[in-house]
């Protein structure tokens, strides 16, 4: 699996459409995006991110470089993001950061 | 030569453009400001900025919108900050462009690339404190990393600044600063 972070509209999913060279209905199976989202309120991170390990390419948009939120909810959906983006580049045999467009790798080998 | 630097408030990148600027020793120097004057907060910053360049020769041209008005020296330095704001301009002031923003911000980079044998682009780096907003502020998010994916698909050298120290994106040699 690849990880793919870096700030929102960066380009990751262009990115990653690129990498896996695949049409949008192909794309839809082999990836998964926005995964930020779904860490928020889940009670075990380590099994989402098993199971999101599953994919070819996961994508998270960095979220966790604001201020901290006011809102208790939004704080710990902040936390469990970061955490989540954590387990996925461990699981992950590359990790690349899309800035501006431009992937810089961080961990493994593009393939 | 394009080169875009792209940080964080405060993160030094005013000072790194500028002194990329001062490293490329070509004249004359041109500093395209695109911050109103506003209010006293504005102004402030916009001394602290002018007190920042005294030394460095800098002409300064303002351009609040319509960047394909700017005409600047023949084969000079020219050093724009920031996107960040030009952006804002185009989209909420009465004078921008509004929905036509992306449009005109990169014909107005396209008119003055030629112009220029250094252009030195500053932007924000806005995008990694959220992924859920709406209205006003997602617009002007989506256009300003456009514009900043655009800029970096042309610019030679693209750097991002944090802490003070340049970060290399792409085609920085390594004694560019």
């Amino acid at each position: 699996m690849i990880f793919i972070t870096g700030p929102l509209f960066s380009g990751k999913r262009a990115f990653a459409r690129m990498l896996l060279d695949c049409g949008e209905e192909s794309f839809a199976a082999r990836a998964v995006w926005d995964v930020q989202d779904l860490a928020a309120g889940c009670e075990d991170l380590e099994a989402l991110a098993e199971a999101l390990s599953e994919k070819d390419a996961v994508i998270a948009t960095e979220i966790g470089g604001g201020v901290v939120p006011m809102d208790p909810a939004e704080r710990s959906a902040r936390e469990a993001a970061g955490r989540l983006s954590c387990l996925l580049a461990q699981r992950a045999e590359t990790v690349v950061r899309v800035f501006c467009g431009i992937p810089a790798v961080l961990k493994g080998t593009l393939p | 030569m394009l080169t875009l630097v792209v940080g964080a408030a405060a993160s030094g990148k005013s000072a790194c453009a500028e002194s990329l600027v001062l490293r490329s020793s070509v004249w004359p120097r041109v500093y395209i400001a695109t911050m109103e004057p506003l209010d006293s907060e504005c102004r402030a910053r916009i001394q602290r900025h002018r007190t920042m360049r005294a030394d460095s020769g800098f002409e300064t041209v303002e351009c609040y919108t319509g960047l394909s008005a700017v005409k600047v020296p023949y084969g000079c330095a020219a050093l724009l900050e920031c996107m960040g704001n030009l952006c804002a301009n185009e989209l909420y002031s009465p004078h921008g462009s509004g929905d036509g923003a992306e449009e005109a911000v990169l014909r107005g980079i396209d008119r003055l690339l030629p112009q220029c044998r250094e252009l030195v682009i500053v932007s924000n780096e806005v995008f990694s404190g959220g992924s859920r907003f709406e209205g006003d502020t997602i617009r002007y998010l989506r256009l300003l990393a456009s514009i900043n994916r655009e800029l970096a698909a042309r610019a030679d050298q693209v750097w991002e600044i944090v802490c003070g120290l340049p970060v290399c994106h792409k085609g920085g040699a390594g004694d560019a600063f």
